[in-house]
């Protein structure tokens, strides 16, 4: 591997590298702000100027200066190196770049982040950024001076609305162009851009548009600074209380990988941010997706229910078990859900081979629309991992209808929320002995006798298997709401109330079932709603 | 009916003896804070004893992974709570040791001079303590009196009377206010005329000497194998001072005697700790002399010192700064440190490890009290029950520190 | 300071010694921890060491480690005045089986200091004449400086009274406590309208008439 010096460090760099993208890759950290591995290069913000040592044989690209002699008190001439940004500059082999070890570089980056700083306004405060702002980190790090300027700052718009999803605050930019190189790059749509010049530039949306392509928030997570703010979660919380769950988007079947934000103090979700996966989603992730958070407080199911009243646990997994044994083997019905992981769907499957029935059904959530980008159609984040597990047997919810015409079905222990055709809810309503293990309200939990709350992808470990059959693991954030548990959970109470064994009985142990049982399956033929 | 002037030595008259077990409780107007000694009592003579401590226990150590380093300021000064100066002092210097920062000159005379007077205040209470419990509440009372005016000094300072959380990594809380020396001046020449009244009614009472005398003795060696320091180590015979073993601060640059006792008993503990007020005085005075009256008290350190409100609410880079301190905690790098200095009770040593965040990894506090504490046992056993009162007085034990 | 004390025990117990460093200037030695009595016995009796006084004896978790926690003893001479700091690292990642042996017999401050790392961390010292809780109460569950214990965890002796809203009541129940010096009530008659003989004493309230 070519590799080149950095700091006196070994780096090793692909051919085609900027001397920035191999340093990031090594885990080393030259400053910048226009930057961004999943962006085109700017190099408009010059906060990761390093100096390049001259090839040997070569002098060094001196520049005249004027110096400020403080014994004279009178500037007098010198030389300085010419300093390259980082992000621009090609790696070459035997290339010795110097970052903090060049006092120049030190020098440059003080005061580029001086001048940056010079309008800023003193929103720290109430400006949302604050804890993640890349002004406050590097201001610390390598400024640490006062102000110097005692003038008025330049004023500029503040709290612009550009679309439903984002605000604008022009006093904060720093002009990195990040959101506009989003929106054109990303979400190929390049309605933002920049106007006017020197300290009156602002971003701005095209005339007669507003921001609402699919990915606005992605420019509100790229901003390092307080700029782009999301009018979801402005002002909800601030970052330091916040803690960060490792997870996987629910919202369609790509499973972006994603990091849960939430306040463990009075365990709430408040937003997603995207996490790094090359084989997924890169660094991004699309508006459905990232408010898609809403949906684990919202309309939940947080009690048992028989018959719609609210009961106690033990009252309702006993009625529940009688209902399951009023109907033979061959009557009783499972249906999966491609909304639960595969650890809530294996023990279901569990449930109905230890119950001997014999019909599998699976539904999900509606279609909705996808693009090329990241979305996918089908807003299901398990539709290869249902089918992978339950062998191919499981067939969707139009035979389950069918099968309800024929009143071959004498009991139906449903896992899941939604339905894919929300017309065959009125199927629902005819089945007899119906137990759902539901999250959310919705057709599945209306129509059914007992209702057992189970826990959001939040609220529990999960393996999701996204449209390329890729397994992905989503850690669990709070703590189940309410009296919810994990579906697998349920399982476990009814199966032990339905004198059943289960192959299972520590978490571990179903993780390693609902791992060995499935192929990796390709995009599966038949999603939930496109029946 | 057997005649009772029989010779007792047959068995079968003997009467079933077992020892008394009396519970000195954690309530207790003589356990100074809360101590618990169950003691096997043979008559007056304690057989042997089993001192339990940890009534105090607040689990500041573990308090202290919760916030910043700032934030463990109010923690120490509620551990050896009657000279609460010296623990903020011990502290502020082993977060300083672990930056490589040196205060300016100005501060260090003026925590010399502050941690002085609380070693006072220190000595006073716990003299004070041991002749009111020995019945002599008039000098009990003249002491407090003094402990009072000091703690007028420090109210004027810093605001509180007692856990003033006065001080900062990098400096002080405030620089010393107008009238601050000539405040000090009156005290301590004040206090040192009650330190003179207190040993010409005390050292002349028969009673008092006899009670304290040859009572509480405890051999040099067993002392330093316990890990004592401090003026119970100094009455034992042994010289050990941490400010002028291994002087910091300016303590290199003032005269003062390190008093120290002979035959190690209480006597000599009480006695160490009224000379020892008197070599404070001393210090306090040289070191009024050298400091400076104008100048900076803190270090001008952006990672470490708050800037002035001023520029909090005018500039921005004076935002960042109190947010990124105070938010986020002032950082200390990766690694650790021990560092001590000479407490109320002793070598009072700070452990600091941090992992380079604002947050600490572990504060380990040692207590110069609680191995005092533990050598209690070996002190009382064999002495009557009544000589327990003043050989524990005499040790100052604090709870705060002992338990944290 | 000077590193020579560390090169003290390195030619003395060169296998013994896993890591040393001077940090800010303390010296310090990390040990395998089955050597751990060993050479501190050596530093206590060496005439070049002369370690009279065992300073301070602690442990620090660090959960992300295996080991998991580190016994950390701090070691003084009074005749030399030069300190060393002796570490060992002991325990497995789920906090199982942390050992290691007792200096009691060397200083007797081990003693107290030993039984606080063992009631806070729960580091288990062979060979300790006492080896029981120190600052928590003996029936107390969990090792509280462990940082997998959490902060604002309690294990009350006596339990809480079952009150839903216990800031709002006072101290006593209503029919509890003195009846002078409660101006609770504006009438405050006890009457026995139960008819038995006041064994529960019954406040009338203006808002009862």
């Amino acid at each position: 591997m070519p590799s080149f010096k950095l700091d006196d460090k070994d780096i090793a760099f692909e051919p085609g590298d900027t001397i920035i993208r191999a340093a990031h890759r090594a885990g080393v950290d030259v400053p910048h702000y226009c930057w961004h591995p999943g962006l085109s290069v700017a190099a408009n913000c010059r906060m990761c100027l390093v100096e390049l040592m001259p090839p040997p044989g070569r002098p060094a690209m001196m520049l005249d200066v004027l110096a400020w002699d403080d014994l004279h008190q009178t500037y007098v001439p010198q030389k300085k190196p010419k300093l390259q940004p980082a992000c621009q500059q090609a790696a070459a082999e035997g290339m010795v770049v110097k970052s903090q070890t060049s006092e120049h570089a030190v020098r440059a980056r003080s005061a580029v982040q001086e001048l940056l700083l010079l309008n800023h306004p003193v929103d720290c405060p109430i400006c949302d950024q604050a804890g993640e702002c890349r002004l406050q980190d590097y201001w610390l790090e390598h400024q640490a001076s006062k102000k110097r300027m005692h003038d008025e700052p330049v004023h500029k718009p503040k709290g612009v609305v550009f679309g439903p999803t984002i605000v604008y605050d022009a006093e904060r930019c720093i002009m990195c162009t990040r959101c506009v190189r989003v929106s054109a790059e990303l979400a190929k749509d390049p309605v933002l851009s920049m106007r006017e010049r020197g300290n009156l530039n602002e971003i701005t949306v095209a005339p007669g548009r507003q921001l609402d392509h699919d990915y606005t928030l992605m420019t509100e997570y790229v901003c390092p600074v307080g700029a782009l703010t999301s009018s979801d979660f402005r002002f909800k919380a601030r970052v330091w209380f916040l803690r960060s769950a490792r997870s996987t988007c629910v919202g369609c079947a790509t499973g972006c990988s994603s990091f849960t934000d939430f306040d463990p103090r009075n365990q709430k979700v408040y937003r997603y941010r995207p996490r790094e996966n090359a084989a997924v989603n890169k660094y991004w992730m699309c508006d459905e997706g990232m408010l898609d958070y809403q949906r684990i407080h919202h309309n939940r199911v947080l009690e048992a229910r028989i018959k719609g009243e609210g009961v106690s646990d033990l009252a309702a997994l006993e009625k529940a078990a009688e209902l399951v044994k009023q109907a033979s083997p061959q009557k009783t019905a499972i249906l999966l859900s491609a909304e639960h992981s595969n650890e809530d769907n294996t023990a279901l499957l569990d449930l109905g081979k230890a119950l001997g029935a014999l019909q599998v059904y699976y539904t999900g959530r509606p279609q909705g629309q996808g693009d090329d980008i990241l979305m996918s159609a089908d807003k299901n984040p398990n539709t290869a991992g249902v089918l992978a597990l339950s062998g191919g047997r499981a067939k969707p919810f139009a035979d389950l209808v069918a099968a309800l015409k024929e009143g071959k079905v004498g009991a139906l222990i449903a896992l899941g929320s939604a339905i894919g055709n929300p017309n065959d809810a009125a199927a629902l309503k005819e089945v007899r002995n119906f137990v759902a293990l539901s999250t959310h309200d919705g057709a599945i939990a209306d129509h059914a006798a007992v209702v057992l709350p189970a826990s959001s992808w939040a609220e529990a470990d999960g393996t999701f298997v996204n449209r390329t059959g890729l397994r992905q693991e989503s850690d669990r954030a709070i703590n189940p709401q309410g009296a919810s548990r994990p579906a697998f959970r349920w399982v476990q109470e009814l199966a032990k109330l339905l004198s059943l064994t289960l192959p299972w009985k520590k978490v571990s142990e179903l993780r390693a079932l609902s791992q060995g049982t499935e192929t990796a399956a390709a995009t599966p033929s038949v999603a939930p709603g496109a029946e | 009916m057997e005649p009772l002037d029989q010779d007792l030595d047959a068995s079968e008259l003997e009467l079933p003896t077992e020892p008394m077990l009396l519970n000195v409780g954690p309530a207790h107007p003589a356990m100074h804070g809360t101590v618990r000694i169950v003691m096997e009592l043979s008559g007056e003579i304690i057989e042997r004893c089993d001192v339990q401590v940890g009534y105090l226990h607040r689990g500041f150590e573990k308090m202290c992974e919760r916030g910043t380093w700032s934030q463990v300021f109010p923690y120490v000064d509620r551990c050896n709570y009657v000279s609460p100066m010296l623990n903020n002092v011990g502290f502020a210097l082993a977060c300083e040791k672990m930056l490589g920062i040196t205060v300016p000159d100005r501060c260090q005379w003026y925590r010399m001079i502050l941690g002085e007077l609380a070693r006072m205040s220190d000595h006073l209470t716990c003299d004070g303590a041991m002749a009111m419990e020995l019945g002599a509440f008039t000098p009990f009372l003249w002491m407090i009196k003094g402990r009072e005016m000091i703690w007028e000094i420090m109210e004027e300072e810093t605001g509180a009377r007692l856990t003033h959380s006065f001080g900062r990594v990098g400096g002080m809380a405030a620089p010393p206010t107008d009238g601050f020396k000539e405040h000090v001046r009156a005290v301590v020449k004040h206090i040192l005329g009650i330190v003179d009244e207190v040993e010409r009614l005390l050292l002349g009472n028969r009673i008092f000497l006899d009670r304290l005398e040859n009572v509480g003795v405890i051999s040099a060696e067993d002392a330093i194998s316990l890990g004592w320091t401090g003026p119970c180590l100094r009455a034992t015979g042994v010289p050990y001072d941490v400010r002028k073993a291994h002087p910091y601060l300016k303590y290199g640059e003032v005269d003062f005697d390190v008093p120290v006792g002979s035959t190690s008993d209480s006597f000599d503990r009480f006695m160490v700790r009224l000379a020892e007020m008197r070599q404070s005085a001393r210090i306090i005075e040289q070191s009024l002399e050298r400091m400076a009256d104008k100048g900076p008290v803190n270090v001008d350190d952006p990672r470490v010192i708050l800037p002035p409100k001023e520029e909090v609410y005018n500039t921005i880079e004076g935002t960042i700064q109190h947010f990124k301190i105070v938010m986020e905690g002032l950082k200390l790098p990766a690694g650790e440190v021990y560092s001590y200095t000479e407490g109320g009770n002793g070598e009072l040593g700070f452990y600091l490890v941090s992992d380079g965040s604002g947050t600490p990894h572990r504060v380990r506090i040692r207590p110069p009290c609680f191995l005092i504490t533990a050598g209690l046992e070996r002190v009382i056993t064999g002495q009557m029950m009544a000589d327990v009162v003043p050989s524990f007085g005499s040790l100052n034990m604090i709870g705060g520190e002992c338990d944290r | 300071m000077s590193k020579a004390l560390i090169e003290l025990v390195k030619k003395n117990f060169p296998d013994a010694v896993l890591e040393s460093h001077s940090q800010l200037g303390d010296d310090t030695v990390v040990l395998a921890p089955g050597r751990w009595k060993e050479v501190c016995r050596f530093l206590k009796d060496n005439q070049q060491s002369d370690m009279s006084m065992l300073t301070d004896l602690t442990g620090v978790d660090y959960p992300d480690r295996d080991p998991r926690f580190e016994v950390v003893a701090h070691l003084y001479s009074l005749s030399r005045g030069h300190r060393l700091r002796v570490k060992a690292r002991v325990g497995d990642r789920e906090g199982e089986t942390v050992e290691i042996d007792t200096l009691t017999e060397l200083w007797a401050s081990a003693n107290w200091m030993e039984r606080e790392c063992f009631d806070m961390l729960g580091v288990k010292f062979l060979g300790h004449p006492d080896l029981r809780r120190i600052l928590t109460y003996p029936e107390f569950e969990g090792h509280p400086l462990r940082k997998d214990y959490p902060a604002e965890k309690i294990q009350p002796l006596v339990q809480y009274r079952d009150e839903p809203n216990i800031d709002k009541v006072a101290p006593f129940g209503v029919d509890e406590g003195m009846s002078f010096g409660r101006q609770t009530h504006k009438v405050g008659i006890y009457t026995d309208a139960d008819g038995d003989g006041g064994a529960r004493r019954k406040i009338i309230s203006p808002a009862d008439n």
